[in-house]
């Protein structure tokens, strides 16, 4: 989630520390900061955003300003100068010219809305406009900006529909919570048409019966907020994150409001949401609040349960020797209230920390907000028990070691083939779903793949071997599989072998791998008449000085003797890492070589 | 007669079996076309979590709950539950290496069969000091030559509470200057969820431990310099001949 460092600032009195102290205390305290960036607003002051990766048990409480400013109050131990969260709310008067109807209880667990009359829908002030534009949100009007302030600033996701373009029975207003029907559709606030289903919630307008929003996702477009619009009805609500999440895929519209109650966030947020927004909107757009109706069907099974922790579990867990008051420390700045009972707290999660449930989950807190560095390293006290050796690993191993001594090269296969019994549904590039029966189709393609470099690797036969899991005759099997250019390719179980101990096998002692041209290359030969006597060590450093930088392989590959001569020949490699050579660049750098040869007084043949 | 050659990967796990058994780990299998439930359920990862959805898991066709395994933690509750079974309880300590499938697109990172490995240490006092130093003593030992730091930073997983990532430093002369003094992003871990231990038939009022898995690719690339995930999996000569 973006983050201004200024919107942050807000709920503190102290002035924050600079941006990389933030992004170091969230990365090592609570949520790694992918990326911090500089917003200019004018040239005398800039904002600093940061990209912060709220992990998904902290979707609950952190994907707004808020979340991260209580975090960073926690962390830095710097007070919050106020926590719109912790304010007792009285959400009057009671609008009764609105009626709210929730079809599907378990989907909604609680709806809130709220009245206004008389706003004057316009642009917004310049503080609020910087702080939306800051994280990358476009400003729209006073009233939408309003509603988007409050969900960044506190997480709860917000709508304002135009009542002007409700239909008013009776001088009442009736908003329901429905399941969408079969076949009905909606113009969405993007301009778009979507095709609902019958598992997907809307609010509608149930005097019209007219979907005006999908919820959690989306509002409608005829219901939207524009200049013209005077009265408004606003809604602060509480959806099914799954329920969200499914809608929002199948439409393929995930929005800021629907990530937020994938994530699920608890419903008395929105009491606090509606609290926020009904009061902004008064200050940046006018108006007069005529009331609200609070539908909260499942309230009372929202208590949360203290969870109970000792300091001796603490410790346990994170091997650490924290005391009483290194741990009451941290619940007071992270303001979690607790009881102390003998050597136990007794913790008691605020609404909004859905994540909290179980000890581990305290002790957590504990050790990330001390800090993870406080914790040290202790080794392992020695096994009491012999471990046992693997017999499959074991077995696979010694064969490995044997091939290898007999000039075999491990390769590693796709387990995905062209035919087979068993079959992946969804494979996202299409091609080869099924699981391999064999592994000899895929060595017999290393085969010939590798055979063409031949000459590159300096081998006189490509022999390789694969050590891997088929799926044949409805089991799963490892195999073992061989194959050389002058061996038919054979394929066998890997039989387990038990056994006490490991072999003592040598591990690779390369330092560092060499990147290889992916260009192919060309090959040329030189044979030569030599004085008897001259080294062809000598002889290939003459070449190798003479052939340029495109030379990646060169050796002898014939000798013979007549009378008082030699015969050499050598094999040299041209090959570029940027480009396919032609016959002419090994052409230009065989004639330099030749002529090399020649002046050496050594015969070309 | 000329040598072949051992597939880095092999020659990892090779490494990483000999350093682990030292410390009294036991090197254990799953199998590769795992149920949901192991893959899944019995880590704690709920039925409606994103990384269940169809893009992320390969299902296999007609066979209802199957997977081919996104990661080796299955073999976590795989492993304590044939111990329980036998009548072992705790302590266990077990590594697993191993292949894991990812449904994406690859390239240059990305995979969509690549190798990890797990580790478990579940005991009566197993902390999460031990898990620092287990991976300390781990590294050190990889990195010959080299003096190894470890840092965690906080996490998620469903199946660890708490969780952490793990970076690791490398300082010293000897260390290619490409890794020098940089820290990396190494793997997820934490203490093992107290729902994974009760899945799999352990008492968590009386045992604790942790758990770590590490995609063995990326050691790979950062242990020889290899530029390209893909070449793990190319089965090229011109690649695995270096090792």
């Amino acid at each position: 989630m973006k983050i201004s460092r200024d919107w942050l600032q807000t709920f503190f009195e102290q002035p924050l520390p600079d941006a990389a102290a933030l992004a170091d205390a969230l990365t090592f305290h609570a949520f790694e900061v992918e990326s911090i960036e500089n917003v200019g607003l004018t040239k005398s002051h800039m904002d600093q955003v940061f990209d912060v990766k709220v992990t998904p048990n902290r979707g609950h409480d952190c994907l707004s300003h808020r979340g991260i400013a209580k975090e960073i109050s926690a962390i830095l131990n710097i007070p919050l100068a106020h926590d719109p969260l912790r304010m007792r709310l009285n959400l009057i008067p009671v609008a009764t010219n609105l009626a709210i109807s929730i079809q599907e209880p378990k989907l909604c667990s609680r709806y809130i809305a709220g009245m206004i009359r008389g706003v004057k829908v316009g642009p917004s002030p310049e503080w609020l406009r910087k702080h939306l534009e800051a994280v990358g949100q476009k400003s729209i009007n006073n009233v939408v900006d309003a509603t988007n302030f409050v969900m960044f600033n506190i997480g709860q996701p917000l709508h304002a529909f135009d009542a002007g373009q409700l239909t008013e029975k009776g001088g009442r207003y009736a908003i329901q919570v429905r399941l969408a029907r079969v076949g009905e559709k909606m113009l969405a606030l993007d301009d778009k048409e979507y095709g609902l289903s019958d598992s997907m919630m809307v609010i509608a307008d149930a005097h019209s019966g007219a979907a005006i929003g999908v919820a959690g996702v989306k509002g409608g477009k005829p219901a939207g907020v524009n200049e013209n619009t005077t009265d408004i009805i606003i809604e602060s609500a509480n959806f099914d994150g799954v329920s969200v999440r499914k809608t929002a895929a199948a439409l393929k519209l995930r929005t800021d409001a629907s990530v937020r109650f994938e994530q699920v966030i608890s419903p008395e947020l929105a009491a606090y949401g509606m609290h926020a927004v009904a009061g902004l909107i008064v200050k940046v757009a006018g108006g007069e609040i005529v009331g609200f109706v609070d539908e909260y069907p499942f309230r009372t099974h929202r208590v949360l349960n203290g969870i109970e922790v000792s300091i001796k579990e603490v410790n346990r867990v994170l091997g650490t020797n924290f005391g009483e008051t290194d741990i009451i420390d941290v619940f007071t700045r992270l303001g979690l209230p607790f009881e102390k009972n003998d050597d136990a707290f007794i913790v008691t999660p605020p609404f909004e920390r859905l994540d909290l449930l179980i000890p581990e989950d305290i002790i957590e807190e504990v050790g990330r907000i001390v800090g993870y560095d406080k914790i040290s390293a202790v080794e392992l006290p020695p096994f009491p028990k012999q471990p046992e050796v693997n017999p499959n690993f074991y077995a696979a191993e010694h064969e490995r070691e044997d091939l290898i001594s007999k000039g075999y090269s491990e390769v590693f296969t796709s387990v995905f083939a062209d035919k087979g019994e068993r079959v992946v549904t969804n494979k996202v590039d299409g091609v080869r779903p099924y699981l391999r029966t064999s592994l000899i189709p895929g060595l017999e393609d290393a085969l010939l793949k590798n055979a063409r470099n031949k000459d590159l690797l300096g081998l006189k036969e490509v022999k390789l071997f694969d050590i891997g899991t088929v799926w044949k005759s409805g089991k799963e099997v490892t195999m073992l599989a061989t194959i050389g250019e002058k061996e038919k390719a054979n394929e066998r179980v890997l039989e387990p072998i038990a056994v006490n101990t490991y072999e003592h096998l040598p591990t690779s002692s390369t330092g560092n791998y060499q990147t290889f041209s992916k260009y192919p290359f060309i090959v040329r030969d030189i044979a030569m008449w030599v004085p008897a006597g001259t080294e062809a060590d000598d002889v290939l450093k003459v070449i190798r000085e003479n052939s340029g930088e495109l030379l990646v392989r060169s050796e002898k590959f014939d000798e013979f003797r007549k009378n008082d001569k030699v015969s050499y020949a050598f094999r040299l490699l041209f090959q570029s890492f940027d480009r396919t050579l032609f016959d002419e660049d090994a052409n230009a750098r065989m004639e330099n070589v030749n002529d090399a040869v020649k002046e050496k007084g050594w015969e070309v043949r | 007669m000329q040598r072949g050659h051992t597939h880095p990967i092999s020659s990892l796990i090779r490494e990483a079996n000999g350093i682990f058994y030292e410390m009294g780990f036991t090197l254990a299998e799953g199998p590769l076309i795992e149920s949901e439930w192991y893959n899944f359920d019995a880590l704690n990862v709920p039925k409606d979590h994103p990384a269940r959805d169809m893009q992320d898991t390969f299902f296999i066709k007609d066979e209802p709950g199957m997977v081919l395994r996104t990661h080796t933690s299955p073999v976590q509750i795989r492993y304590m539950e044939e111990q329980i079974k036998k009548g072992n309880l705790p302590p266990y300590r077990v590594i697993v290496p191993g292949k894991v499938f990812r449904n994406e697109a690859t390239d240059i990172t990305h995979e969509a069969e690549f190798f990890q490995i797990e580790g478990l240490a579940v005991g009566e006092d197993v902390t999460l000091a031990h898990l620092k130093g287990t991976l300390e003593n781990f590294f050190q030992q990889l990195f010959k030559g080299a003096d190894v730091e470890i840092r965690f930073r906080p996490s998620f997983f469903p199946f660890t509470e708490p969780s952490v990532e793990v970076d690791m430093r490398l300082v010293g002369e000897n260390v290619p200057e490409k890794l020098r003094d940089k820290w990396i992003e190494m793997m997820g871990a934490g203490m093992v969820h107290p729902s994974v231990l009760k899945n799999s038939g352990v008492d968590p009022e009386k045992y604790q431990g942790f758990a770590f898995g590490m995609g063995l690719d990326r050691l790979a690339l950062l242990r020889w310099g290899i530029d390209d995930v893909r070449l793990m999996h190319s089965a090229d000569l011109r690649f695995i001949n270096q090792f």
